[in-house]
């Protein structure tokens, strides 16, 4: 036959007919939305989850100070700078007294004037008592006289009522003494007051610290309670946390925590939970705890951001899985079981989650459960699966 | 003359154009060529030898006249066959000035096209090739892509498709003029071989010198009016 | 019979293929220009669907969150949780901006997104969820990410811990994924030198630095500094409820707008992709013309070729129909050869393309039709010339 003669060249052709078809077969097959969905799994497997809360925070003094004067004036000089460790007791600054000095001066003029009137106020006293005395028996005399017929009355009656008017007089006195001492008293108190607003205007760090703020120059004017300079205790140093109130379950006093500072972040300080505010944030929705270092690290700024982690009791002997395979329908948690070739949506209750994805399935799954973890898309009942290592496009 | 097979032409005229530029290609030619007879139609160019093949194969109309083919009357002042194309497929074999093979056929299937077309299953057009190739030697080359063959070797393959359908009529036009003078005898020596054997009417139209005195009865064709003359009818080796 | 064309294309098949490649890399073309923007739509067909979201919560009087920008504040979605019908509803943020890793720059959409909440993407390619609060990502594939890098987003470093494919915004830039908070910051903060502009003019300004009260100048740079903004709140309706009633009683309040998923749909594909298809249609048929020409071109160049076998054909008998069927023939050859390589080519350079390109074998059908239909136009003018000749003109030379 002549077919058989002609075989090299049709063979050829057909062969590459066929292969091209085979080709394009392949490709509608396995690319396109033909093609079946390609998947990777995993094994439910015993394990153990370390859960952790994460939180962002910013270091802050938990003692800052404002030093600052207590009635509006103008500063006169300041004797520390920003970073200078100061004592407790040392002077930090000190306001201008204007006329303090002038009226504390005053102050103790008028007092010494008070005491002298005291003394005056206390020898006409005496002066009058003497009076008195002497009127007394000049009235006993008299009236001695007056009885006996010697002097007559209008005379006794004179000397009597000489009498009256030296124990007036003696009242007059005592009553001029107690004004002066009650004067006295009140100059001195006025003394005591200059002097004490006198001490007001030398500003004196009330502990040891570090100043962080110097807020006036010498020449400033400042009110009331307006800061000249602030200060901070730097043993005090902690780091106040925000946490996600969704994510904050099991924040409690005690917990270990691991705070790496924005500025060095490689080095990673111990610390634990110090404090948790009974006010949350409603605002951002976030919960406050105040994370205190073991030890007190060097050259930390306060409003440093640093990234806190508090690391919780792990859980052993739970059903891990990774959270990668975690899809969700709804608000209902559940995985792809593949169970007898066929692909079916199991919904799980979870349990703890560890910062690295693992995360406890407390109901849903039993130890050995094939799931889907990760899909080069969204999986239906219905999908058709390939299992592969690792999807295409996502190795290194 | 026996009517039954070869051409025969009576009063053939072909006027092309009308009116003052009309031009009388052919006029009142007379013509009788009997089975197994190969004839020589000589003539200068212009002499009108072209067209009268071309009336003879049916691709042009003549004006006028009677034309008989294997002993059907094809033209009789007009066409007297409703398909022209089945005509020239089984009752005409054309040789021409050069081999025109289908370049995409190979020697064999260039052959076995006549009989394919007519409607024979391919195994035994491929049969009736392989057989008329043997007969022109040249089934050594049976498998062969056409430009493969030498200018002799594609001039025998289109002889043989000229008979693939055992036409009673071959009408070859100018077969030798690519060909050297042996070559060209050879080309003749087959056609006649070919005549004889199948008993095919052929008329070979030529102004080769080399092969004119090969033939029995020549036509002289000048100004449209053909001359019947004895050949010389020389021998062929 | 034998097939002439067959025979014809076998013999000058170097011709034929060479060609046949040509107008197939023209058709692949024309397969990645559709697959483009089959693979808008899907684009934003799977953003849509990623989100979860039945409804879009945006700001009033605007076609946010995509096709325009849209700011709400971020405790707009308590209100909305309280109303009948709404099971979830979550802030999210959606910004174009560069991602800087190492000295690359990437662009892309950061979304801000709560965990476990619509918004949160669906599925991971790789890696895991976002476990921490803050300055942790998950990124697409397309980002050219892998897990474990590191980028950078406005003021902060990232950790990319996992990755998802197809997660792309509707202008086809891939996600990225950050918690929500440090979203809002990267969204509304401004960089450090117009803080320090707004401190020193507040600074400057005498009624909001008052001496007599401390604190206040402080308590005026805080607040210019915050940041309670989101674009959108994606809301997932209860089952029994209808999106749009519950759409309608949204746009109640009279500062927002609610779309369902529908007029989602709308918006992307008729407002944002429409200008794209206008363009990408006039390609297509620049494409289609183009092809049908060089088909033409190259089968009447192949006849003209044979116009002397054709005479030969003609004139020793064969059909006028055979003579048509043959260039036909050659013509849908080439079609049929310029289609799977069209095809093979598309689906092998699609994925390197910048955009997804998505090849749907309802457009392969219709793609072949199509072919197949101008390679048979395109040979009408070879036909015409075949049939044009005569079969004379084999005779005399």
């Amino acid at each position: 036959m002549k077919i058989s003669l002609r075989l090299p060249r049709q063979v050829w052709f057909a062969l590459l007919g066929i292969a091209l078809l085979l080709a394009f077969v392949w490709v509608a097959t396995t690319s396109g939305p033909l093609a079946p969905i390609k998947v990777t799994v995993t094994q439910v497997a015993k394990g153990e989850v370390a859960p952790a809360l994460f939180g962002i925070g910013t270091v802050e003094a938990r003692r800052a100070y404002l030093i600052g004067p207590t009635v509006p004036g103008r500063v006169r000089s300041v004797m520390v700078d920003v970073g200078d460790s100061v004592k407790a007791g040392q002077l930090l600054a000190e306001m201008d007294p204007v006329d303090l000095d002038a009226r504390v001066t005053s102050a103790d003029a008028a007092t010494a004037r008070a005491g002298s009137a005291v003394t005056t106020a206390q020898a006409q006293l005496d002066d009058a008592r003497g009076r008195q005395a002497l009127a007394g028996s000049e009235a006993r005399r008299f009236v001695d006289l007056g009885r006996k017929g010697f002097v007559s009355q209008s005379v006794v009656d004179g000397k009597l009522q000489q009498l009256q008017s030296a124990d007036a007089q003696i009242a007059a006195a005592e009553s001029a003494l107690a004004s002066t001492r009650q004067d006295l008293t009140r100059q001195d108190a006025d003394r005591v007051g200059a002097k004490q607003q006198r001490r007001n205007f030398r500003l004196e760090a009330p502990t040891d610290g570090v100043v962080t703020s110097r807020d006036a120059e010498p020449g400033s004017t400042v009110v009331a309670g307006q800061a000249v300079l602030q200060l901070i205790d730097p043993a005090s140093l902690w780091v106040k946390t925000r946490l996600d109130q969704s994510r904050s379950s099991g924040l409690r006093l005690g917990l270990p925590a691991e705070i790496r500072l924005r500025s060095n972040a490689r080095k990673p300080f111990a610390g634990k939970v110090v404090r948790i505010e009974p006010n949350s944030d409603s605002v951002t929705e976030e919960r406050i705890a105040e994370v205190a270092f073991d030890r007190m690290p060097q050259g930390v700024s306060t409003n440093e951001m640093a990234d806190v982690t508090l690391h919780q009791s792990s859980v052993t002997d739970a059903l891990i899985l990774p959270n990668a395979s975690l899809r969700f329908r709804g608000a209902q948690a559940g995985v792809w079981l593949r169970a007898d070739g066929h692909l079916r949506f199991v919904p799980v209750k979870t349990g703890a989650e560890g910062l690295d994805g693992k995360v406890q399935i407390v109901e849903g799954l039993k130890a050995g459960d094939e799931v889907v973890v990760y899909s080069e898309r969204e999986l239906k009942d219905d999908s058709r699966i390939k299992v592969v290592d690792s999807l295409a496009g996502t190795e290194k | 003359m026996d009517k039954a097979v070869g051409i025969q032409i009576e009063g053939l005229s072909k006027r092309y154009g009308a009116g003052e530029a009309a031009v009388d290609a052919l006029r009142e030619v007379n013509m009788s060529i009997a089975p197994g007879e190969v004839v020589g139609l000589v003539g200068p160019s212009g002499s009108g030898k072209t067209t009268l093949l071309k009336c003879l194969g049916a691709v042009i109309e003549p004006t006028r006249g009677r034309i008989t083919l294997g002993g059907e009357v094809i033209y009789d002042n007009g066409w007297k066959i409703s398909d022209l194309r089945v005509l020239r497929r089984d009752r005409i074999g054309f040789i021409f000035q050069a081999p025109y093979l289908i370049p995409f056929l190979d020697v064999t299937d260039n052959v076995a096209l006549l009989p394919m077309l007519a409607g024979r299953p391919n195994g035994e057009a491929r049969a009736r090739a392989l057989e008329l190739l043997q007969a022109l030697d040249v089934a050594h080359r049976a498998n062969a892509e056409t430009s493969e063959l030498s200018g002799g070797e594609q001039q025998r393959v289109s002889i043989a498709r000229a008979l693939a359908n055992r036409p009673p009529v071959i009408l070859a036009d100018e077969p030798t003029a690519p060909l050297d003078s042996d070559r060209g005898l050879a080309v003749v020596r087959i056609l006649n071989q070919m005549a004889s054997e199948y008993q095919t009417a052929i008329i070979v139209v030529t102004h080769d010198e080399k092969i004119i005195p090969t033939f029995k009865r020549v036509y002289n064709i000048r100004d449209g009016r053909t001359f019947e003359e004895a050949g010389e009818g020389r021998a062929l080796e | 019979m034998i097939n002439l064309a067959g025979r014809d294309i076998l013999h000058s098949w170097g011709k034929f293929v060479l060609t046949g490649l040509g107008l197939g890399l023209l058709i692949g073309v024309t397969f990645t220009m559709a697959g483009v923007y089959r693979g808008m739509v899907d684009d934003a067909k799977v953003l849509l669907n990623n989100s979860g979201a039945d409804l879009w919560v945006v700001q009033k009087d605007t076609l946010g969150p995509y096709a325009e920008s849209s700011s709400i504040p971020d405790d707009v979605y308590r209100d909305l949780l309280g109303l009948p019908g709404v099971a979830q509803a979550a802030n999210v943020t959606y910004l174009n901006m560069q991602v800087r890793k190492g000295d690359t720059d990437v662009r892309a959409t950061v979304v801000g997104f709560e965990p476990g909440q619509p918004g949160e993407p669906g599925s991971l390619a790789a890696g895991r969820r976002i476990t921490r609060s803050h300055y942790e990502a998950v990124a697409d594939v397309m980002t050219r990410f892998n897990v474990g890098d590191r980028i950078h987003i406005r003021r902060h470093d990232y950790a990319v811990v996992g990755l998802t494919r197809r997660m792309v915004s509707s202008g086809g830039d891939p996600m990225v994924f950050i918690p929500l908070k440090d979203a809002q910051e990267a969204q509304f903060l401004k960089d450090n030198d117009a803080i320090v502009n707004g401190r020193t003019r507040a600074a400057a300004n005498p009624s909001l630095n008052r001496p007599g009260v401390p604190g206040l100048l402080d308590a005026i740079n805080a607040s210019q500094a915050s940041n309670h903004n989101v674009n959108a709140v994606l809301v997932r309706v209860a089952d029994g409820h209808s999106p749009e009633a519950v759409a309608q009683d949204i746009r109640h309040w009279k500062h927002l707008q609610a779309f369902t998923r529908e007029q989602m749909d709308d918006i992307l594909i008729a407002k944002m992709i429409g200008a794209h298809s206008e363009q990408i249609g006039i390609f297509l048929v620049i494409l289609a013309v183009v092809s049908a020409a060089m088909v033409a071109f190259i089968i009447y160049t192949m006849t003209l070729g044979k116009i002397r076998e054709i005479a030969v054909l003609k004139l020793i008998g064969t059909r006028n129909r055979t003579i048509a069927g043959l260039i036909l023939q050659q013509a849908l050859g080439l079609g049929l050869i310029g289609f799977v390589v069209g095809k093979l080519a598309a689906t092998a350079w699609g994925p390197a393309f910048p955009k997804y390109v998505l090849l749907e074998t309802g457009d392969a059908v219709r793609g072949f039709v199509i072919v197949m239909a101008i390679c048979a136009i395109a040979s009408t003018l070879a036909i015409r010339a075949a049939l044009k000749v005569d079969p004379a003109t084999a005779i005399g030379g």
